[in-house]
C-alpha cells in the first residue's frame, strides 16, 4: 500500500500569525541579555567597514567611490553570509517545536533570514539616504532596481538555506564547510577590491558567483546611476530561480525523512 | 462518521551501529562500504497497525514502553512518515505529545504562549483574547513575565497544557497528559477534558494509567511489539495490559 498522509482540513488562517511570531521571537532571542541589544547587528558590518577602509583606502586611493562601494559590498555580503549561516541551522534550532507539533517546517527556514534582512534594510536605507543627501539624488527607478536586487538576493538565500537546512540534519559538519566557503567567497567577491583590477577574461567566473552580480548591480545603480541591461537582469533572475528551484527540490526530497533525525 | 482511519501502518528506523553524523565520517566509511552496509540495523517499531476512530469517540492506547505508542502518535500527527500504510483523518489534529511540548526558555510566558499557540494553529487574534484565560488555567498569572528558564518543570508543563487545551480543534491527541502537575491541576485537566469531550471532539489518548482509560475511553487498544494485539472496552484493555505487565514480571 502506498504511504500517504491525508489531513487537509487545517486552514491556513494561522500562518501569518505564525510567521510574525517566529520573526519576532528570533529577533528577541538573538540579542537577548546583551548590553547593546540590536545595535550589535549594525555595529558588526560598520566596524568591518572602518577597519577595511582604513587599510585598503590607501591602496585604492585613486577611486573616489571606493568608500561607498566598500560599504555597499560589505553590508550586502554580511546579509548573504549571516542569512545563509542561520538558514543552515534553522531546522535544528527549532527542534523543540518541530518534534512536538506538525506545521510546515519550511516556514522556519524562510523566517530564519529575517534578522539579517532587518539589519540589511536599515543599512541599505542609511546608504540610500547618505547618497541622496551628499552625492546625488536617487531616482525612483534606481531605488526600485536596488529593491529588486535585494529581492533576488533573498531568493538565492532561501534556495541555499532550504538545501542547507535539510543537509545539515544528515551531515552535521556541512555548516562548517559552508563557513569555509564564505571565508573564501568574501575574497573571491569584489568587495574590498574593485572589479576592474581583475583581468576582464576572469569576470565571467566572478559573476557566476551570484553575490558578485548582486553587489555589482547594486553599486552600479546606487553609486554610478547606471542601470544594467535587461539581458543582465534576466540572467541574474534566471540564475536565482535555478538556485531556488534546486533548493526547493532538495528540500522536498529530503525534508520528511531528515526531520525524523531531529 | 469515521474521523480517523489507520490502515496497515509500518514504520522502522535504520539505526547505525557506527555513528555517522558528519561528512568526514561518511567519507571515511565510504572506503569500507561492506562494513558500512553491515553497520546498520533495522529497528521495526510498527508492523501493520490498523484501527479507526469514529467522530466524537475517545480511544485509549495502552502498551509497554517501546511498544510503538509514541511513534504511532507522531505518524498520526504528521511528524513522522509511515514506511507503508495510510493515515486518513477527516479532522484537523491537535497533538499534545510528550512532556516537553516545545518552549523557548529565553522567552517569558506570554511570548511562549504566542509561539506555541500559533504553531498549534491559533491565530494572533484568538491568542490575544485567550492569553489571560490560559495563564489563569495554569495558575501562573503572577509569573507571566518570567522567563521560562526560571520555571519549574511542573509550572512549564501546566502552561504547555493550558495552551494546548485552548488550541483543541477536531482530533485531540494526548500522550500521558494526565501525569503532569499536582492533584489540583490534574483535576482541572480532567474537568477541561470532560468539556472537550462534551463539545464533541474526538480524542486519541495514550496512557499507562488504568483509572484514566477506564474513566474516559469509549474503547481502547493494546499495542505490543508494534502490533495491535487486542481491541475492546477500556476495562478489557486495562485488564489485558495489567496481565501483560504481571506476566512480564513473573517471567
Amino acid at each position: 500500500m502506498e504511504n500517504r498522509f491525508i489531513n487537509n482540513h487545517r486552514n491556513g488562517a494561522y500562518l501569518p500569525g505564525l510567521i510574525w511570531t517566529l520573526i519576532r521571537t528570533d529577533f528577541k532571542t538573538r540579542y537577548h541579555g546583551t548590553l547593546g541589544g540590536y545595535l550589535w547587528a549594525l555595529v558588526k558590518p560598520l566596524f568591518m567597514f572602518a577597519v577595511l577602509y582604513t587599510v585598503f583606502s590607501v591602496i585604492f586611493s585613486m577611486d573616489p567611490n571606493y568608500n561607498l562601494n566598500l560599504l555597499i559590498g560589505l553590508f550586502l555580503w554580511d546579509f548573504f553570509s549571516e542569512a545563509t549561516k542561520t538558514g543552515f541551522l534553522s531546522l535544528q534550532a527549532k527542534t523543540f517545536l518541530l518534534t512536538k507539533t506538525n506545521f510546515p517546517a519550511w516556514i522556519v527556514v524562510l523566517t530564519s533570514a529575517s534578522n539579517a534582512l532587518i539589519t540589511m534594510s536599515i543599512l541599505g536605507l542609511a546608504v540610500c539616504a547618505y547618497i541622496s543627501i551628499f552625492r546625488r539624488s536617487l531616482s525612483l527607478l534606481e531605488i526600485s532596481c536596488f529593491g529588486l536586487y535585494i529581492f533576488i538576493f533573498l531568493i538565492i538565500i532561501i534556495g541555499i538555506s532550504l538545501a542547507g537546512s535539510v543537509l545539515f540534519l544528515r551531515y552535521r559538519d556541512i555548516n562548517q564547510i559552508w563557513e569555509l566557503l564564505m571565508q573564501a567567497g568574501f575574497f573571491f567577491t569584489p568587495i574590498v577590491y574593485p572589479l576592474d583590477i581583475v583581468p576582464h577574461k576572469f569576470h565571467f567566473y566572478l559573476y557566476a558567483w551570484l553575490p558578485t552580480a548582486v553587489i555589482q548591480f547594486s553599486r552600479s545603480v546606487l553609486v554610478k546611476g547606471e542601470i544594467p541591461t535587461i539581458t543582465a537582469h534576466l540572467m541574474l533572475l534566471g540564475s536565482a530561480s535555478v538556485v531556488l528551484f534546486a533548493g526547493v527540490a532538495l528540500y522536498c526530497r529530503l525534508a520528511l525523512r531528515s526531520l525524523e533525525r531531529l | 462518521m469515521v474521523a480517523l482511519n489507520i490502515q496497515e501502518i509500518h514504520k522502522s528506523f535504520s539505526i547505525p551501529t557506527v555513528k555517522l553524523d558528519t561528512v568526514r565520517e561518511h567519507i571515511l566509511n565510504s572506503f569500507k562500504m561492506g562494513k558500512y552496509l553491515r553497520n546498520r540495523r533495522e529497528l521495526r517499531v510498527l508492523s501493520g497497525v490498523s484501527f479507526s476512530v469514529k467522530a466524537g469517540e475517545t480511544i485509549g492506547i495502552m502498551g509497554r514502553n517501546g511498544s510503538g505508542k509514541s511513534t504511532l502518535l507522531k505518524i498520526i500527527s504528521g511528524i513522522y512518515q509511515p514506511d507503508r500504510g495510510a493515515v486518513q483523518c477527516a479532522l484537523p489534529i491537535t497533538p499534545i505529545l510528550g512532556l516537553g511540548v516545545g518552549w523557548n526558555p529565553e522567552l517569558d510566558a506570554i511570548d511562549n504562549i504566542y509561539l506555541l499557540g500559533t504553531v498549534m494553529g491559533l491565530t494572533l487574534r484568538e491568542l490575544k483574547t485567550a492569553k489571560d484565560e490560559i495563564l489563569e488555567f495554569a495558575g501562573l498569572q503572577e509569573f507571566s513575565r518570567l522567563e521560562l528558564k526560571h520555571y519549574s518543570s511542573g509550572m512549564a508543563m501546566r502552561l504547555a497544557y493550558s495552551v494546548a487545551f485552548r488550541a483543541v480543534r477536531g482530533l485531540l491527541i494526548l500522550d500521558e497528559v494526565f501525569a503532569v502537575g499536582d492533584r489540583e491541576f490534574q483535576e482541572r485537566c480532567y474537568k477541561r477534558y470532560e468539556e472537550i469531550r462534551q463539545a464533541g471532539h474526538t480524542v486519541l489518548m495514550v496512557s499507562h494509567g488504568p483509572a484514566e482509560v477506564e474513566r474516559f475511553c469509549d474503547r481502547a487498544i493494546l499495542l505490543e511489539g508494534g502490533k495491535v494485539v487486542q481491541e475492546g472496552s477500556g476495562q478489557e484493555i486495562v485488564r489485558a495490559y495489567v496481565q501483560l505487565l504481571t506476566s512480564e514480571k513473573a517471567s
